[in-house]
């Protein structure tokens, strides 16, 4: 019998529950505490070596079991599908022992805010050259290629521009973030921040307030999440032992 | 670098999708793309002895994935 796992949290004073009944896991298991050094997993036991299918209740069990354990304290989430036996998960916290606290330490008292900035245009900004049509096929090929390269520089320069404005709107308010700045035509930015528990109300309004100011832009905000984004340890265990 | 869902919203017309797509797109984007990985089968030896062992565990998730999830919402 192998272990689903769903989070790992410095301490809990029991099982989370929603309205005082207990969180069901993935395909309606039973969620146990396991403790291991200093820290708390939640797990679950799963029949088979392999993940379990990704569908929308397995997704939003996953998720629904590691948000419960938001309202007492900020948990390190593990990535959906991660099955392995007891000893092995002993032996991975055990080994990252104190990369798992430092990054608990890093987290905590606090959530993640998702900020997704679509472009509010159907067509990208990209120079026409109006000489293209008296030219032959090759140079009009080489022109299309100038073209989409001079439209990709621009909307990076445009995602850059907008993610520096963004930093600028509610950085006073964000403690760590992780930005990507795409080169699709659409999307700009998609930004993860982390914010302390008791700065998301302003965090929040400050966004309200940033959002009028760009009206030409779509904002998705979600949140609070539990820190997905911001518990990956395995940098921090590459640069220690020198193995990824 | 965007992930599959990502990828999606992009496709779709962002004023026409609901609330509750983006939620989900949302949480599939979390849950499936983020979070701590027990990523790989190590075994590090010093001297024929085995110090570390890790599980290996990894998911991979894709635009067919996503789409099929969101599909079967519907």
């Amino acid at each position: 019998m192998k272990l689903y796992v769903y989070c790992l949290a410095e301490k809990l004073g029991g099982l989370p529950s929603i309205h005082a009944a207990p969180v069901l896991g993935i395909s309606g298991a039973q969620v146990d505490l396991l403790k291991v050094e200093d820290f708390a997993l939640l797990v679950s036991e799963f029949d088979g070596d392999s993940a379990p299918s990704v569908t929308r209740d397995n997704a939003l069990a996953h998720a629904a079991v590691v948000a419960s354990v938001l309202n007492e304290t900020t948990p390190l989430p593990f990535r959906f599908g991660t099955v392995v036996a007891e000893d092995q998960l002993r032996s991975y916290v055990t080994a990252r022992r104190e990369a798992l606290k430092a990054k608990l330490d890093q987290v905590r008292g606090c959530v993640e805010m998702s900020v997704k900035i679509i472009s509010g245009s159907d067509q990208a900004d990209v120079p026409q050259l109006n000489e293209m049509d008296e030219q032959g096929p090759g140079a009009r090929f080489l022109n299309e290629k100038r073209r989409q390269i001079l439209g990709s520089e621009r909307r990076s320069e445009d995602a850059k521009q907008v993610a520096a404005w963004l930093k600028e709107q509610v950085g006073t308010y964000v403690q760590q973030e992780e930005v990507s700045l795409s080169q699709t035509e659409k999307l700009m930015v998609a930004a993860a921040h982390l914010v302390a528990r008791e700065q998301v109300a302003k965090y929040r309004d400050q966004l309200t307030m940033a959002r009028k100011m760009r009206p030409e832009l779509h904002f998705l905000v979600s949140g609070p999440w539990p820190p997905y984004t911001f518990s990956n340890i395995e940098l921090e265990f590459k640069t220690r032992f020198g193995v990824s | 670098m965007s992930s599959p869902f990502d990828q999606m919203l992009i496709e779709s017309d962002v004023e026409q999708l609901e609330q509750a797509d983006l939620s989900l797109l949302e949480t599939l984007d979390h849950v499936l793309n983020r979070g701590l990985v027990i990523a790989g089968e190590i075994t590090i030896s010093v001297a024929d002895i085995d110090l570390i062992f890790v599980g290996l565990n990894i998911l991979v998730s894709s635009v067919e994935t996503a789409n099929e999830v969101v599909r079967n919402r519907k």
